[in-house]
């Protein structure tokens, strides 16, 4: 019998450590990242995202811990790893007096790529990115901050890399170019490994395969957003537009879930209709199991039912709200201030 | 290798396409014309010990912390303002590469202007033959001898220049630092321009090294040596020791920038 190979991860970070003066900005971290996987790096300001994603890129070092990209080890060959990704920083620095087509030449020819292939790639990445040729040949200081934008990822996906690390690719793009920049990554699915870093919530949640949320330099939430919908948000939530008596509502649905409870009740513009929502702690399930209790009663006329899952803003929110409680400014955590009167033990 | 000409492509290149260079070469270069042609008109009246080509060297050596800085000032500065030193590390290449390569572009655009300089003599050898032949610009050894001197010197203060670009993110400060250590290691060298240089014998490389660690306080004398093609090997080599030290610091530097 003979047992399938699993492949090797692209990343694969373990316990990994950083300290800037007094400020410990990462604080262990571990994680793994496999082939062709989209990742999305969440965080709030401060929580060690760009940090992180500096290391892996192999700019800067970082004090202990393991750091594979691509198999090569960050301790031993930090300059080699550069050889396996593409890299876009935070806001995305460029050389403003050349053209696009001058500067991709030039990034080309820095990451090893001559000749033939050196103009196919180009050629390749100006295609994927949408800069058209007349984009192309104009100066990058003349450029938009969306076509910008686009010759930053252009570049970092020069030279065919397995990994690409995107910090912030989209940070004051409007949504037509963030879109583009959503299908960019789409195109390239299951090819390249991607570890972006947004805050634009949404855009995670549209384009990545599983999420890692940090907190103070600590992973606080990783998953699926399914499986964070599952580990921060036990409840299900409903919403019913019926006619009817709310106090009647209310004690049909208890009959079937006594935890379910009403948290809001706003009447519907002009119709007499109202927009009930109710949450429970038993999950879908019942939702669907007073539904069908409530088709089944006239008077209350539904017109709507509704299960409405938690965002990855709500999951986001819950995720780093306890570690952002435990910590000061610092990172470090906070100390229980001693109640006046409170005798040392 | 191939990122370190890659990089010198690229310096060479930003300095071709920018006005700042040609204001600064060319004003420096009129300037030279103006000194060198009143040196020339005065030379038979007065009592100079080096011959007049030496003069032009001299010229180019002394005019050359108000050059360099414009030269050097935004190899690094302009990186570090804009932000595109991390992208450029992004890429595989070390920050030896990295320095050696805008240090280098700027070296051959010093090294070229240099080259513009020397033709004003050439142009007078071919426009007036037996002139130049009086002044001595016949003689091959003190093209040869003068070319070595700004080489080594070329090379010390190119570095002194990407150190000082090295270590702010503002090109103004930038080109005042190298323009100050410059001007500095000029004032303390020239306390023995004219004195006869004193007589030295080099036995073993102890006396080598003595001479080129020496040649700081007693430098531009040695001058009179490449003038006439004598070529003194301890100046050449103070000034690459003093070109390694400051593209160590500015390669030192650099890392500590991404850490």
């Amino acid at each position: 019998m003979t047992s399938e190979a699993k492949p090797l991860p692209i990343v694969e970070v373990l316990n990994l450590r950083k300290k800037y003066g007094t400020i410990q900005a990462l604080k262990g971290i571990s994680f793994s990242i496999g082939k062709g996987e989209i990742v999305g790096f969440l965080g709030p300001n401060g929580a060690g995202k760009s940090t992180t994603l500096r290391i892996l890129s192999g700019l800067i070092p970082a004090d202990s811990g393991e750091a594979k990209v691509c198999g090569v080890d960050l301790a031993e060959e930090e300059g080699e790893v550069r050889r396996h990704i593409g890299y876009l920083a935070e806001n995305n620095p460029l050389p403003e007096d050349l053209r696009v087509v001058e500067y991709l030449n030039f990034r080309a020819k820095l990451k090893g790529l001559a000749g033939s292939r050196k103009r196919e790639r180009i050629r390749i990445v100006l295609d994927i990115c949408d800069l058209e040729r007349k984009v192309s040949e104009r100066k990058i200081g003349n450029l938009s901050k969306g076509f910008r934008q686009r010759v930053g990822i252009a570049d970092s996906l020069l030279a065919e890399p397995r990994l690409v690390i995107l910090d912030e690719p989209t940070i004051g793009l409007d949504p037509r170019q963030s879109a583009i920049t959503r299908k960019m990554m789409e195109r390239l699915r299951g090819e390249v490994s991607f570890l972006l870093s947004s805050h634009i919530l949404s855009e995670v949640e549209a384009c990545c395969d599983r999420m890692i949320i940090l907190s103070h330099g600590q992973i606080v939430a990783e998953g699926t957003l399914l499986d964070l919908q599952k580990e921060f948000i036990n409840s299900a939530v409903f919403e019913i537009v019926a006619f009817g008596n709310r106090i009647e509502l209310q004690r049909v649905i208890r009959k079937i879930d006594e935890t379910c409870e009403l948290i809001q009740d706003d009447p519907v513009e002009v119709t007499g209709k109202r927009r009930f929502t109710f949450s429970t702690e038993r999950g879908t399930d019942v939702a669907e199991t007073i539904l069908k209790r409530l088709l089944e009663v006239d008077a209350f006329r539904i017109s709507e039912f509704q299960i409405t899952r938690p965002d990855l803003e709500t999951i986001f929110l819950r995720a780093t709200k306890k570690n952002w409680e435990d910590q000061d400014f610092l990172g470090r955590n906070k100390k229980r201030p001693k109640v006046l009167g409170e005798k040392n033990k | 290798m191939r990122e370190y000409l890659v990089i010198l492509r690229a310096e060479l290149f930003g300095l071709f396409i920018s006005p700042a260079t040609y204001v600064a070469s060319f004003y420096f270069l009129s300037l030279l014309a103006i000194g060198f042609r009143f040196f020339i008109e005065s030379f038979a009246t007065t009592d100079w010990i080096l011959p007049p080509l030496a003069s032009l060297v001299t010229g180019l050596v002394f005019g050359a912390p108000a050059l360099i800085p414009f030269l050097t000032m935004r190899s690094f500065a302009e990186e570090r303002r804009l932000g595109t030193l991390e992208t450029l590390m992004s890429a595989p290449i070390g920050s030896l590469s990295l320095v050696l390569g805008k240090w280098s572009a700027s070296y051959l655009f010093f090294l070229l202007i240099c080259g513009c300089a020397f033709c004003f003599p050439f142009l007078l050898l071919l426009m007036f033959p037996d002139q130049g032949e009086t002044l001595g610009f016949t003689n091959l050894e003190q093209w040869a001898g003068g070319w070595l001197f700004l080489m080594a010197f070329g090379a010390s203060f190119s570095a002194v220049g990407i150190f000082a670009s090295s270590v702010t993110r503002n090109q103004m400060v930038a080109g005042m630092l190298s323009f100050t250590l410059l001007t500095l290691y000029l004032s303390i060298m020239a306390f023995s321009l004219g004195e006869t240089p004193p007589t030295e014998s080099i036995d073993n490389f102890s006396d080598f090294w003595d001479a080129s660690l020496g040649s700081f306080a007693d430098g531009l004398h040695k001058l009179q040596h490449f003038a006439v093609g004598l070529i003194d090997l301890a100046t050449i080599l103070h000034q690459l020791i003093l070109g390694f030290f400051f593209l160590s610091l500015a390669t030192l530097q650099v890392e500590r920038l991404n850490h």
